[in-house]
């Protein structure tokens, strides 16, 4: 009995040293976005294509389509002088063309709205949103009202803050 | 005079035809040669595209193709035009495009969204040329 309890105690302290360890020692947050397509190209789509995250998360993009090539390109104007669609304080992205299997890792940092396309694809239109933090955070930023540069049906496929926010991701596996 | 025109006309015809076949049959194993390029080595794509195979096109005839498509033994197996929709609903027609073989077994149509090369949704229209061809195209 005494054994036991030992162990008991052993264990709580374990868990305690691993919940007091510093942050940096911690896996840092981490999400997949998969880039997929059908076998004939008919549709192709992030998944998923709405994602909610903390500030700091690492996001994965990967391309599980075998037989088409994406990218995940921020809208900005140092990606082919898009319009911004991300907040002001942060750092724009593009993977460039990803063959299938390959990835590409982006850190978020800042609070507010990223939105992206597929280069390819935006007419598709393969586009998402990634929603960091919540509106209550230092320094949000919403979502961009601009529809000049990007078409209405580009507009229409971005998932709606709220829903982010309320779901926590937004999916749908055969894109549709 | 007239048994001379026929004459030419008629070798005109015999060397034509001779060309036509001749140009084909360069044609039936990978690679085909000058002027056309590997899809693949040219743009960001797979080198083995499951269902269109291993692509080679002529880069002046882009996006219509013809686009000749190879099975993994290298042997012709299909004929591939990709023409995009907004242009067809704008009025360009893609007349007398050429084929990688006179042979053809069977022919889809189906929509794409859009891919390096032809970057906006389009056609494929893919004429097989023997009946094994799709499925050795499929992976």
């Amino acid at each position: 009995m005494r054994l036991a309890r030992r162990k008991i105690l052993a264990l709580g302290s374990g868990i305690l040293a691993t919940l007091s360890m510093p942050a940096i020692i911690r896996a840092a947050p981490a999400e997949v976005i998969e880039m997929r397509g059908t076998a004939r190209g008919e549709r192709v789509w992030f998944r998923p294509h709405g994602l909610a995250v903390t500030a700091g998360t690492t996001i994965r993009f990967i391309n599980r389509d075998p037989g088409n090539s994406h990218t995940s390109t921020a809208y900005h104007p140092d990606n082919f002088d898009r319009t911004r669609r991300i907040p002001k304080a942060a750092h724009p992205w593009n993977s460039d063309f990803l063959l299938p299997d390959e990835s590409f890792e982006v850190t978020l940092t800042v609070p507010g709205v990223y939105d992206y396309y597929c280069i390819p694809h935006e007419m598709a239109p393969m586009v998402g949103r990634i929603v960091v933090g919540d509106p209550g955070d230092a320094g949000w930023e919403g979502p961009s009202t601009d529809t000049e540069d990007v078409t209405r049906e580009v507009f229409d496929a971005l998932p709606r803050v709220e829903d982010i926010l309320d779901l926590g991701r937004i999916e749908q596996e055969d894109g549709t | 005079m007239l048994r001379s025109y026929m004459l030419s006309a008629t070798l005109l015809t015999m060397s034509a035809g001779f060309a036509l076949a001749h140009d084909t049959e360069a044609l039936m194993e990978s690679p085909p040669g000058e002027p056309y390029v590997q899809v693949s080595d040219v743009l960001p794509l797979p080198e083995f595209l499951p269902g269109l195979g291993t692509l080679f096109v002529v880069p002046d005839t882009l996006p219509a193709g013809p686009f000749l498509a190879y099975d993994h033994d290298g042997k012709l197996s299909a004929t591939v035009y990709m023409t995009p929709l907004e242009a067809l609903s704008s009025g360009t027609a893609y007349n007398d495009l050429h084929v990688g073989s006179h042979e053809v077994t069977s022919v889809d149509v189906y929509y794409n969204a859009g891919h390096p090369g032809v970057d906006e949704p389009h056609a494929h229209v893919v004429l097989y040329h023997d009946a094994d061809a799709k499925g050795r195209l499929a992976q």
